[in-house]
């Protein structure tokens, strides 16, 4: 069988690459008129891979799903066997608030830190936070887009994704040049993400998402499916806090996952703090002081005092700032 | 028989010498005014006729009355002609000496019953005449104090008929009331504003070292409050700034009547559906705008992103050169507008981005579409970006805060500091090249960075820069939720 036909097949007729579209007789016809060879001669001009289904370089992992895709098409310089690596998915709401970014991004960071691929959707949001973390890690990353291999969508990620396959990541897709995103495709594509997957782990998510489709796939596959608790009066938080009720395990760092797909996690030795204010100001913190005024006030030191002190933390990493918030 | 008055007309900011010239001879009744006058100016005619009558004077019976203002392709607005033609017309039909009005200018608007009203740009008519070499100026009282600030010995006059008595060398020249000291209503206080340390150690950069400030964070969390007190921390005007201000605003018609010098900084804070011509400077006749009338003081933008992006982009020109050229066909002019800056915003279009108490609902389309009203460029121009989150209410249960008098006279004494002359320390040098190695920090932010730093120094009485005034300095830096991901 010709997967390569197939999913240009698919994707002329815009239709679901399945098996069973292989014995109707449009695709005869179409199989037929198709050229292999100019085709793949045409994808590899505009350095894109294909890896089909059969190929023994498909990822194992995607293999084993019950609906895998005829083959994907691969963009960026990475070594294919990135696609049977230890990988984790981390998917989540593309309105995400302050506290979903970080957590995304701070994940993505310590995951690709351990040497695990941080797997999503290159999606706004969440996913974009996961890659990003990942990229500042200068660990790899796998992007599954729900559109055609050579469009970068959203195109505000257009930046993120050149510079995931510039870097040690790749971008990835079972649909070749010219597809344009459709709703039905991202549920399409969120199998490809839960199923490039060991582990898939839920940011933050609303009732009815994306994020909790994916995490039903992985689940069907019998891939382990995980959560980030979130304040129970957010509705943001409700897809995932019903998650961790159903029995996700819930992830309050990056080394319960690492734990709960069995990767030994990197050693990280805890900096202290710069002594003086900085060491005085991390304490409040830790206590629950958010802006700059409770600082002052936690503290007892002057406002140019805390300030100073919150950009030296903010240099070595031990807090983030949003919205003049702050947090470790 | 001819006789002859001179004024100044205003362009721009500047004065024009004018002459009146008044012309009768016999024959048929009528009364013209010459000389590109505009309607304001063409109605002369009637003030002009029932002033000098009400004056119990006499209006040329039976004269062909022609009034030139010379130069002829000038364009004159305005109602300050008034005074000149009359003093022209009664020299001409000798009911004063007509040689008397030599070393004199005049300027003011008649009322129907003779007496005399001001008129906006008294003081610049007052500054034409001196660089005319003219001694006195005849003007309404109210402009008195105005005009003797100019240097020229003002002629105050309440009425017509004083005029004339003192034309006629009845009596001498009154002299000019005393600037009337008014109750000046105090700008609103620091000590209002509970809690807030931070935003209100950033006012006292920004008034120290003249520093741009924007202000973002969830509606109510006193953005606005905090940015209407920078105008009472600020020194007060010195003499040339003063003069300066107190010029443009006698020219935009703001000069409480009979006052002096304008000492306080102006601030002005326009709302954000005001055209780009009120907020830039313009009209047919290029007029200052409000950058102009904030020369030397505050403009204040509140709701920065809802002001119109041609507008936006048009301030950038005034907030790198100070000035505003505004060309016309009925002119150009230069407007001086050497502002601070002062903007808020919202974090989101729905406001809660910020606030711990809401629930931001804001698409992330709609995010961007938000926070690109703003260009990088425009951004750019703010020294101090300050993100104000919501309080928590035992904040706002504490006691009053520091007055705004003591801060400024910390301001004042940061102010005579040559902060730009400072060194940087080599640990602050060392900070810098690491804040700019993990920040996203470009070459002008990296110099926004140290001139605040320069302030923060000056403010602290230190000889040098130091890393923690650095350190300060970067923590005032934009962050990343203002711009578009």
């Amino acid at each position: 069988m010709n997967e390569l036909a197939l999913a240009a097949f698919a994707a002329a007729a815009d239709l679901h690459a399945t098996d069973r579209e292989t014995r109707s007789t449009r695709f005869a016809r179409f199989a037929e008129q198709f050229d292999s060879t100019s085709y793949l001669h045409d994808l590899a001009s505009r350095g894109i891979r294909w890896l089909a289904r059969s190929d023994g370089g498909f990822p194992r992992r995607l293999r084993a799903i019950h609906d895998p895709p005829p083959g994907v098409f691969v963009r960026g310089a990475a070594d294919l066997a990135l696609l049977d690596r230890a990988a984790v998915a981390v998917v989540g709401a593309r309105s995400c608030t302050d506290y979903g970014a970080r957590v995304a991004r701070q994940l993505g960071c310590e995951l690709a830190a351990a040497g695990v691929v941080v797997v999503s959707g290159l999606a706004r949001g969440i996913d974009g936070y996961a890659h990003r973390g990942a990229l500042d890690a200068r660990g790899a990353t796998v992007a599954v887009l729900g559109c055609g291999i050579d469009r970068d969508y959203p195109r505000a990620h257009t930046q993120l994704a050149a510079q995931i396959t510039s870097g040690s990541g790749l971008v990835v897709s079972e649909y070749p040049p010219g597809v344009a995103p459709a709703p039905w495709r991202f549920p399409a594509r969120n199998r490809v993400v839960a199923g490039l997957a060991v582990a898939t782990v839920v940011v933050e998510a609303r009732e009815r998402s994306g994020a909790l489709i994916t995490a039903d796939l992985a689940l069907e596959e019998g891939r382990e499916v995980m959560a980030v608790p979130g304040e129970i009066t957010s509705a943001l938080s409700h897809g995932t806090n019903a998650l961790l009720r159903l029995g996700a395990v819930p992830v309050t760092c990056a080394d319960d996952v690492l734990e709960a797909i069995g990767v030994e996690p990197a050693a990280r030795p805890r900096d202290e703090p710069p002594p003086g204010a900085p060491a005085v100001v991390l304490a409040a913190i830790d206590d629950g002081a958010r802006t700059a005024d409770e600082l002052v006030r936690a503290t007892g030191l002057a406002a140019d005092e805390v300030a100073a002190a919150l950009t030296e933390l903010e240099l070595a990493s031990f807090v983030t700032a949003a919205a003049g918030v702050y947090r470790r | 028989m001819v006789a002859r008055t001179v004024t100044h007309a205003l362009v721009g900011l500047d004065p024009c010498r004018v002459e009146v010239e008044a012309h009768l001879e016999s024959g048929v009744p009528t009364f013209a005014i010459v000389g590109l006058a505009d309607r304001a100016c063409q109605e002369a005619k009637h003030r002009v006729r029932s002033g000098i009558r009400s004056a119990e004077l006499e209006f040329p019976r039976r004269r062909r009355i022609t009034v030139n203002l010379a130069p002829a392709d000038l364009r004159k607005e305005g109602s300050g002609f008034d005074l000149p033609i009359a003093l022209a017309l009664l020299g001409a039909s000798h009911q004063l000496p007509a040689a008397n009005l030599a070393g004199h200018a005049a300027v003011g608007e008649l009322a129907l019953d003779g007496r005399l009203r001001p008129v906006p740009g008294a003081l610049v008519a007052a500054e034409g005449a001196r660089r005319a070499g003219l001694e006195r100026l005849v003007c309404a009282a109210e402009s008195g104090a105005e005009v003797a600030l100019a240097g020229v010995r003002p002629v105050p006059v309440r009425h017509l008929v004083e005029a004339v008595a003192y034309f006629r060398g009845e009596h001498d020249a009154p002299s000019p009331p005393p600037p009337v000291e008014r109750a000046e209503r105090a700008p609103p206080d620091l000590a209002d504003v509970r809690g807030q340390e931070r935003a209100r150690r950033a006012l006292e950069i920004a008034a120290a070292g003249s520093h741009n400030l924007l202000l973002a964070g969830p509606p109510g969390v006193g953005k606005s409050m905090l940015a209407r007190r920078l105008a009472g921390i600020l020194p007060p005007l010195e003499d040339d700034a003063a003069l300066e201000v107190t010029r443009i605003h006698s020219v935009a018609g703001l000069l409480p009547p009979g006052a002096g010098l304008l000492r306080t900084p102006p601030f002005r804070a326009p709302h954000h559906g005001a055209s780009a011509a009120a907020v830039i400077g313009g009209g047919p006749s290029p007029r200052p705008g409000e950058v102009t009338l904030a020369h030397r003081g505050v403009l204040l933008l509140d709701e920065l992103p809802e002001f119109s992006r041609a507008l936006l982009e048009a301030l950038r020109q005034p907030l790198e050169d100070g000035v505003v050229a505004v060309a016309r066909v009925g002119g150009r002019a230069l407007f001086p507008a050497r502002f601070q800056l002062v903007a808020s915003m919202n974090l989101c279009p729905c406001g809660a981005r910020g606030d711990p108490a809401a629930e931001c609902n804001c698409s992330p389309v709609q995010l961007d579409r938000y926070r690109e009203r703003l260009s990088r460029a425009l951004l750019d121009r703010f020294d101090l970006v300050l993100a104000l989150p919501r309080p928590r209410a035992a904040e706002l249960a504490g006691g009053r805060g520091e007055a705004s008098t003591a801060v400024r006279e910390r301001v004042v004494a940061a102010r005579v500091r040559p902060a730009h002359r400072l060194r940087l320390e080599q640990p602050a040098a060392a900070l810098l090249d690491r804040a700019v190695e993990r920040l996203p920090l470009s070459g002008r932010g990296r110099a926004r960075v140290v001139r605040v730093a320069h302030t923060i120094a000056a403010l602290a009485a230190a000889d040098v820069v130091q890393a923690d005034h650095l350190a300060e300095a970067l923590s005032y830096r934009s962050p990343a939720e203002l711009h578009v991901a």
